[in-house]
């Protein structure tokens, strides 16, 4: 009788185990963005995006402060937060989406596997259907997970006056790179 | 003839010169030179975000701020110092300004530090994980190490 409890045990306690490993997240993640012209290219990073991947159902989300990216040349923060982004009235941006094919992948064992995202990116108080490729990296306990992926500056209402217009992109390079870590629930 | 030359030579340096300054103004200080506009505990910046977002954002939003408490954790990997308690999931994030990583040696968990940063802003909890909440803090220097 013992016995039969402590392996129905076990097994309960296994399973629990591997649910807890359902969910990976990380608390420093990098996006970037880079906007190029023939006139400048102007380049920001942030490293605090919260995201967070749940590998059984393929739901994938970050949330990131405006205020974060930081840029080489002061002024060209200060236009971004004042003029262009509004970070007073939109401090955050965030996507909430999916991994289509997280059936692709195998987190058991090491690789890269190329992965499509979808999902609703939220910037500047508009929301907007996105749709990108990316990579998952499985490295034993650990993700990364990467995308790649290019927004019209228009379709968020962002407006950059005429006076700049030609050494701002309209369309901007976004990559994200978060290295996550299983969560301990 | 040589005048010319002189004189061009001249403008060529002033222009160099110029291109020089500007790029040196023109970046981002280090908060080393910078006055804090506003100081606050650990326990009373969570607080406030906590019960009033909107209202912490505009008081605290896009300022300096002169932070002291308690180290919850040091992440070396990210160059983030944490600082909050162990019962509040709430917590301060501080990102360090890159001239100041190598001093996150100095620092241990739970002790009390004063660090300067920008106020970023503040990301609720909104995964449903029990990640806890953040106040996130950019361009981080280490003003005082209280042991």
């Amino acid at each position: 009788m013992m016995n039969r409890i402590s392996i129905l045990l076990t097994f309960i306690l296994t399973a629990y185990g591997v649910n807890g490993q359902d969910k990976y997240f990380t608390k420093s993640g990098k996006i970037n963005f880079y906007s190029v012209t023939p006139l400048e290219d102007i380049a920001a990073a942030n490293a605090s995006a919260v995201a967070v991947l749940d590998t059984k159902s393929g739901s994938f989300q970050f949330s990131i402060l405006i205020k974060g990216f930081e840029f080489e040349n002061e002024e060209m923060q200060e236009h971004f937060n004042n003029d262009y982004m509004e970070s007073d009235k939109y401090p955050k941006a965030e996507f909430k989406g999916q991994v289509l094919n997280t059936s692709a992948v195998n987190f058991k064992k090491a690789g890269n596997y190329p992965v499509q995202v979808k999902g609703l990116l939220t910037l500047h108080g508009v929301t907007k259907d996105i749709q990108s490729t990316g990579t998952i990296k499985v490295d034993g306990n650990a993700l990364r997970a990467n995308s790649t992926f290019n927004i019209q500056v228009a379709d968020f209402n962002i407006i950059i006056p005429k006076l700049v217009r030609d050494k701002v992109a309209k369309s901007v390079k976004i990559t994200v790179d978060t290295s996550l870590e299983p969560l301990k629930g | 003839m040589k005048r010319l030359l002189l004189l061009f030579l001249v403008i060529i340096l002033l222009l160099l010169g110029f291109y020089a300054y500007r790029l040196y103004t023109g970046r981002v200080p280090s908060l080393t030179t910078v006055d804090a506009e506003i100081s606050v505990s650990t326990t009373d910046l969570i607080h406030a975000f906590n019960t009033d977002s909107a209202g912490a954002n505009k008081k605290y939003l896009g300022k300096v701020l002169s932070v002291n408490g308690n180290i919850k954790s040091i992440e070396k990997k990210s160059a983030t110092v944490v600082l909050g308690a162990d019962n509040i999931s709430t917590a301060i994030r501080c990102s360090m300004d890159s001239n100041f990583v190598t001093a996150l040696a100095g620092l241990k968990e739970n002790e009390n530090v004063m660090i300067k940063g920008v106020c970023t802003g503040y990301i609720p909890d909104d995964s449903g994980l029990g990640l806890g909440a953040d106040v996130v803090m950019n361009r981080c220097v280490i003003e005082k190490n209280i042991k």
